[in-house]
Order: structure tokens, then C-alpha cells, then sequence
């Protein structure tokens, strides 16, 4: 029926996905050659070591100080990338820009550089700089900052475009410079959305952070990876706990935050 | 907690974090750029773009064939690990949605359902909150390397965070036309044909569309672990100092990630209209 | 003589601390056309949903042609009943033919009604619902990009291929301006005729009232305030109505 196509489509689309992902699985070749030698006494001792992680002070201790360590990468690397994000950020949503032709040139320009940024997953970074740097904590702050920077940058650039445009002409008939317009117009009013979103990438940074041990960094992710090669599972759980135990605590204070900011 | 108390918190943070790395770590920004690491990281760059190389990969037909398979299979496994994903997602939201659980979308109330739904939501909370590359790091000691432990990995990551966002959206369905359809005598299952089904589908597929974008991105790093695909290739070649391997795997790797981009930003709009 | 379409007898209703209706009795022929008015917080609305099985009572019973109401399955009572609302009662995001065959899937079995979403089936019953209601050309278009005025006719169709024998209209047209209300009402007046249906529908304007209804029931405070003939209700009946409401509240906040 043709009249229908467009409300069909969605559905067609819908199903050609689905037989994508199904022919998806032909690649794989089932049988029992899949599965480690040891692989159920492996899944069996993890699901036991989820029900009982070990909670002996020193692990604790351990624990914590490597929740301790997480954090600190994850917040100095959110640092930079808002320092990133607000100068890119601002230069890509071209606010700043006098002309239309300056205005997309740059636009264009920047909204490129911060697609590159983020293209690369944040440990793909870290092991380029320990590569080229060696092993310093600036590696991880670097790898996340940048890949966090080029998200934050994009989002900023759109919401400082999407801002209402009256209060910005008023501001405009006042006689504000670009900057000024910048600093008393646009940025309070894209603050509420910017903040929200970058506690909701902060939390996102926390599970980053963990994972740069794979680099030879410290933190949750490098603990994890210690007790796994021991065998010891009911460690890991406990580890696991703890990084699970911080992301809801930066996930409940962003609730917090944005409750208030809407209200 | 008022948002001056949160600023103040957010500051002694930074703060703290800042002084962790300095003082703690003991690392310092002027030996970041000393001389030695700059020609180091000169040097690395030289290396990587096959200066020092007599045959670098990416003037290789072979190498190119390889590194093409690979990518192949990249896409693969992006493509099995985002299907696992909503598979279990599907699964479990609809008891996962707060208006189920309370009654007022399906109009029948069970005290199992707030079970059901603690249950669910608890799970979506454990699989989200624990990066992909851990779960992965897990799994291949139940796996042999290849492109299913990778996916299953990636899977469970992103299980939690569609299950929460797909969740939201039926928790924000307008109810006023499903009790219409109620009050002219259809069956809860014809309900959820017409009144569901339409209303939260095109919204379903941006988030996991979305969350496909984000997996391509992330294939590379579950590789890592030997869970498959480019990036145990590229892990690989770094053991071995094989530069130019190296920038071949992260060009086809940046290529893979703007093709997925513009794909699903083009299945995006096509739903969308 | 024509049968009892509805009774009504000693329907109570309280939410919490208030009573939304009190001991509420009436009876209602086949083919009377009534509009319930009174002031906001009257009751109307909960009437309505108690009629549409929305809402239990807290007392009393109702009989919708000489049967206790909640004896219907769900089935069998959109068969006898059928509802239309504000304009925001229609799936937005299907075509229009699927939302006005919505009213004959109470008769449609499962698979009948998947094969219809992926090809309409009766679709003639469709295409003569919307041409009655000069929605000829939109039998195909996404609903949501109708006009309000236009999504309360695709309601209508969906009324028409329904075929209840009492429809009821909870504020069919307070999100409309007047002349597309006008339209609206004109409309269902005449359809209802036409099926030889009856009509109960909750109005804000007591003008619409008085020109497209033969039977106005009034209610104050959740209690009968008047149930006259259309042409027997004054202006005096009408102003003491509202007026003495807005008195009581003003008595009832000092």
C-alpha cells in the first residue's frame, strides 16, 4: 500500500536492522571450542565471589585508596576538558564571530578539530602519550581531558547556539561588545544545561579513569586486573563494588545538581 | 544540599586532585616537556608516519588486506554487541518502567511488579556502572579470544544504559490515548501494538543508534584484552614495536568510526521523518 | 416508548476529604442528546468516568441498557459505549486510517489486528467513516501533523466505525476555538442522529448546551442542581448556577 510507505519505513528500517544483526551472528562459529577449557569453573567462581567479596581490612584499605587514586584522574582530567571545552567550545558555536563567512569558517573549523578529539577513545590516547611520554599521571589526565574535551566542546557549541535570542538582541542594543555578549548573555543562560551535562560526563569520566590501569596507571581498573590474574574473585568483587559504589555516588550528587538547577 | 554547598565540594576536589598528582605522584609538567621528551615524542611521531621504516604498512597491499578484515570484523562485533544489547533490553523494560511497576499504564496493580521492577532497575544500575573493558577483562577468562567475548562484553555495558534511557521513555508515554484505546475495547495486547509499539519505537533507535556510535568507539579497547578485532591487532603491534601497523590500525579505526557516524546519522533522519 | 439506555441510582464518589458526587440519580432514553454543565469542580468529569467505567463508584449502581454496568467484559461494554475526549486521545505518531480503525479492534482477534497494522484491513469501513466527516483526503497522513480541530473528526470516524449505542464526550471541544468547537459539535449532533445513537457529553459553555442539546442536567457540588429540557432552563437558573458556586467558595475562603 503505497500511500503508507513513509509510516513503513521506520518499520522496514527496523527490520533490515534486526536481519543485519542475525547475519551478524553467522560469523561467529558456535560450538563448544568458544568457551575456555576452565571457562564454567572460572563463570561459577565469579558469580560466587559476587555473593561474597572479601572484606578483610587490608582490601578495604586498598580498595579505598585506589577509589581515592580513580577520582583524582577522573577530576583533574574533567578539569582540562573544561578548560578544552569552553575555548573550543565558544569558538565553535561561533558566537564570537563577526560576518557570516568568518562565522562558518570557524565554525566549521573547530567543530572538526573537536570531532577528531573525541573520535579516539580516551585509552587509545593514554597508551599514545605512555608511548611517547613514558609513564606519567599526566598521560591519564591527558587521555581523558581530550576525548572528554572534544564532547563537552560539541555539546557547549550547540547549547550556546540553541540559546533564546531575545535577551541576546536586548544585550546587543546596549551596545555589547562580542565578549561581552559572551560573558553576560550567552553563558548564563546555556549554564543550567552546560553544568547538568558535564555531571553527567563526569560520572562517565569516573569508569574512564578506571580503566587506565591498562596503561600501567594505578587505580580500581589496575586492582581488578592484579586479583584476576590471581584468581582471587571475591577481590575483584569487592573492587568492583567500590567503583560501582562511586559512580552512584557522582550519578545521585549530578541528580542533586540538576534537580536544583531546574527548579 | 543547596548548589553552593556542590560548587564548594567540586572546587576542594579539583583542588585536592590536583595537588594528589603533584605531590602525591610526584610528577612534574616542566620533565613533561623537557627536551629528552620532546625528540622522544618526535621520534615517536617519525616512527609512527614510517620515516625510520623502509616498508611501512600502509604502503602494503597486504597489510592493508589485513588491517581491512579487521576492521570487517570490528564492525561486526559492534554490530553483534549493540544487537545483544537491546535483545536484553527489550526484554526486561517494560517491567522496568516506573508506570508499569505502579499500575497506571497497564491499569492492573501487583505487589510482585515493584519486585520486578527493583530487580531490573538494580541491574541495569551493576552493568552500566562498570566500564566495558572490565567486563571484558572478566569474560575472557570464560572465552577464548575472539569476536564474541568482546561483544558479549560491550553488551553488558551498554545493557544497563539502554535499559535506563529506553525505561525513560516509556515512563514518559501520554497515557490519555492508551486508555483510549482501552475505552473502545482493544486487548492489552492490540494496546501495545497501537498505542506502544509507534509511540516509543523511533525514539528506541536514536538511543541505540546512539549507543552504536559509542561502541564502535570502543571495540578497539575491549581488543585490548583479546577479546578480538583491531584492537588485540593493534595491542599486538605494539609489543612489538610495529609502528606503522600502529597508524594503519588507528586510521582504519578513525575511518570505521565517522562511517558508523554518518550511517546512523543517516538511519536517524530517515526514522525520524 | 424508547428503552432505558442509562440509570443511575444513588452514585456516590468521594477522593479523600472531598465529595466528587453525592447520591446522584437519573435515567436517560435512547436518543436523547443531554449535556452535563455546572461549575469547574462540579463533577462532570468524575460523572463521566463513572459512566465509562473509569471510575468505580463508592455507591450506588448503573445500568447501561437494563444491565449492571460492570457485568460488560471490556469487549462487550465498547460495543454499548464509546468515549471521545480533549483532542489528545489519538495515537500521534500512526497514520489517521489506523487510529480511526482502532474502533473496530474490540471485535478483531490478535492476528487480525497485527496483519491490519502492516496493511489495513476493512479499510472501506475507514474511508466512509473519514468522507463523512470531510476527512476524505487524510486517510493516510501522520496524525500528529493534523490541526486539533481536524484530529477531533478523525476521533469521530473512530466513533463511527465503533458503533456504541451511547457516546460519551467529556469537554469534546474546550481545546478548540469557537468556530472549529461550533464545527465539532454541529458534527457530532448530527452523527449521533444519523446512528440513532444517545449522547451525553460534559460542556464548559453553557451557549453550546442550549443549542445542540434537547436535555441539560446540571450539577453542583457533586449534586443534581437541575435536569430540564434544553428550552425550559432560564438565564436566571444559568447565572445562579455558576454564581452561587463562586459565592460559596468566597464564603468558604473567609
Amino acid at each position: 500500500m503505497w500511500p503508507l510507505i513513509d509510516f513503513h519505513k521506520k518499520n522496514v528500517l527496523t527490520g533490515l536492522m534486526f536481519l543485519v544483526f542475525l547475519s551478524s551472528l553467522l560469523y561467529i562459529d558456535w560450538g563448544p571450542e568458544l568457551i575456555h577449557a576452565g571457562g564454567g569453573t572460572s563463570l561459577w567462581q565469579m558469580v560466587k565471589g559476587m555473593f561474597t567479596p572479601d572484606l578483610s581490612g587490608d582490601i578495604l584499605l586498598l580498595a579505598l585508596v585506589a577509589s581515592w587514586q580513580t577520582l583524582v584522574y577522573a577530576v583533574a582530567g574533567m578539569t582540562l576538558a573544561i578548560i578544552f571545552a569552553f575555548g573550543f567550545g565558544t569558538l565553535a558555536s561561533g558566537v564570537l564571530a563577526q560576518g557570516s563567512l568568518g562565522r562558518s569558517g570557524l565554525k566549521t573549523f573547530f567543530r572538526g578539530v573537536l570531532g577528531f578529539m573525541r573520535a579516539i577513545h580516551e585509552l587509545v590516547w593514554a597508551w599514545l602519550f605512555v608511548a611517547a611520554f613514558g609513564l606519567t599521571p599526566f598521560a591519564a589526565v591527558f587521555a581523558i581531558a581530550i576525548p572528554y574535551g572534544g564532547i563537552l566542546g560539541r555539546i557547549f557549541a550547540d547549547m550556546l547556539s540553541d540559546v533564546p535570542p531575545q535577551p541576546i538582541r536586548a544585550l546587543q542594543a546596549a551596545g555589547a561588545s562580542r565578549l561581552q555578549l559572551l560573558i553576560y548573555g550567552y553563558l548564563p543562560l546555556a549554564a543550567a544545561d552546560m553544568t547538568s551535562y558535564t555531571m553527567y560526563r563526569f560520572e562517565c569520566a569516573i569508569r574512564s579513569s578506571a580503566i587506565m590501569s591498562f596503561v600501567g596507571l594505578g587505580g580500581l581498573g589496575y586492582q581488578i586486573d592484579l586479583s584476576l590474574h590471581d584468581l582471587k574473585y571475591s577481590e575483584v568483587w569487592t573492587f568492583l563494588y567500590f567503583l560501582i559504589g562511586l559512580v552512584i555516588v557522582v550519578d545521585l550528587w549530578s541528580q542533586v545538581i540538576r534537580k536544583r538547577l531546574v527548579a | 544540599m543547596s548548589l553552593r554547598l556542590s560548587l564548594l565540594i567540586a572546587l576542594v576536589l579539583i583542588m585536592a586532585s590536583w595537588a594528589h598528582i603533584f605531590f602525591v605522584d610526584q610528577a612534574s609538567l616542566s620533565e613533561l616537556f623537557s627536551e629528552e621528551n620532546r625528540q622522544h615524542g618526535l621520534q615517536f611521531i617519525r616512527q609512527l608516519i614510517g620515516l625510520e621504516d623502509e616498508h611501512p604498512a600502509f604502503l602494503e597491499g597486504q597489510s592493508w588486506k589485513k588491517a581491512l578484515t579487521l576492521t570487517f570484523e570490528t564492525l561486526v562485533m559492534s554490530i553483534m554487541a549493540i544487537g545483544f544489547a537491546t535483545t536484553a533490553m527489550l526484554v526486561t523494560v517494560v517491567p522496568a518502567a516506573r508506570n508499569v511497576a505502579q499500575g497506571s499504564l497497564t491499569l492492573v496493580r501487583r505487589w510482585y511488579n515493584w519486585l520486578i521492577f527493583c530487580f531490573f532497575r538494580l541491574c541495569y544500575i551493576f552493568s552500566r556502572a562498570v566500564p566495558e573493558l572490565i567486563w571484558a577483562m572478566m569474560i575472557i577468562f570464560i572465552f577464548n579470544p575472539g569476536l564474541l567475548p568482546g561483544a558479549i562484553a560491550l553488551a553488558l555495558h551498554n545493557f544497563g544504559i539502554l535499559g535506563k534511557l529506553c525505561a525513560e521513555v516509556i515512563e514518559d508515554l501520554d497515557l490519555r490515548p492508551i486508555r483510549n484505546l482501552a475505552s473502545s475495547g482493544a486487548s492489552k495486547a492490540q494496546i501495545f501494538i497501537y498505542g506502544v509499539i509507534p509511540e516509543v519505537l523511533p525514539k528506541f533507535i536514536t538511543y541505540i543508534l546512539y549507543r552504536w556510535e559509542v561502541i564502535i568507539r570502543t571495540t578497539i579497547v575491549v581488543g585490548f584484552v583479546g577479546a578480538g578485532g583491531l584492537g588485540m591487532e593493534f595491542k599486538l603491534s605494539m609489543s612489538w614495536f610495529h609502528y606503522t601497523e600502529i597508524a594503519l590500525y588507528l586510521l582504519c579505526y578513525v575511518l570505521l568510526v565517522f562511517f558508523v557516524d554518518l550511517l546512523s546519522e543517516g538511519i536517524r533522519r530517515a526514522v525520524k521523518s | 416508548m424508547a428503552k432505558v439506555m442509562v440509570k443511575l441510582d444513588g452514585i456516590r464518589k468521594q477522593y479523600g476529604e472531598t465529595t466528587a458526587l453525592s447520591s446522584l440519580s437519573f435515567q436517560v432514553d435512547q436518543g436523547e442528546k443531554i449535556a452535563v454543565i455546572g461549575p469547574s469542580g462540579a463533577g462532570k468529569t468524575t460523572l463521566l468516568n463513572i459512566l465509562a467505567r473509569i471510575v468505580e463508584p463508592d455507591e450506588g449502581r448503573l445500568e447501561i441498557d437494563d444491565q449492571p454496568a460492570h457485568r460488560y467484559t471490556g469487549r462487550q461494554f465498547a460495543h454499548k459505549v464509546g468515549v471521545i475526549r480533549q483532542q489528545f486521545d489519538l495515537v500521534g505518531s500512526l497514520p489517521v486510517i489506523h487510529n480511526v480503525l482502532a474502533g473496530r479492534l474490540k471485535d478483531w482477534g490478535f492476528f487480525k489486528s497485527c496483519l491490519s497494522f502492516l496493511w489495513p484491513q476493512e479499510r472501506h469501513l475507514a474511508v466512509e467513516a473519514l468522507a463523512r466527516v470531510g476527512l476524505k483526503d487524510k486517510v493516510y497522513e501522520k496524525t500528529a501533523h493534523l490541526s486539533g480541530g481536524e484530529q477531533q473528526r478523525v476521533a469521530l470516524s473512530r466513533l463511527l466505525v465503533q458503533r456504541p449505542e451511547l457516546i460519551l464526550a467529556d469537554e469534546p471541544v474546550s481545546a478548540l476555538d469557537p468556530a472549529r468547537a461550533h464545527d465539532i459539535l454541529a458534527m457530532l449532533v448530527k452523527l449521533v442522529e444519523e446512528e440513532q445513537q444517545t449522547l451525553i457529553a460534559t460542556l464548559h459553555t453553557v451557549e453550546y448546551a442550549k443549542t445542540y442539546f434537547d436535555r441539560i442536567i446540571a450539577l453542583r457540588d457533586g449534586r443534581l442542581y437541575f435536569d430540564l429540557p434544553a428550552s425550559e432552563v432560564t438565564d436566571e437558573q444559568l447565572s445562579q448556577l455558576y454564581h452561587l458556586s463562586e459565592l460559596n467558595q468566597y464564603v468558604a475562603a473567609h
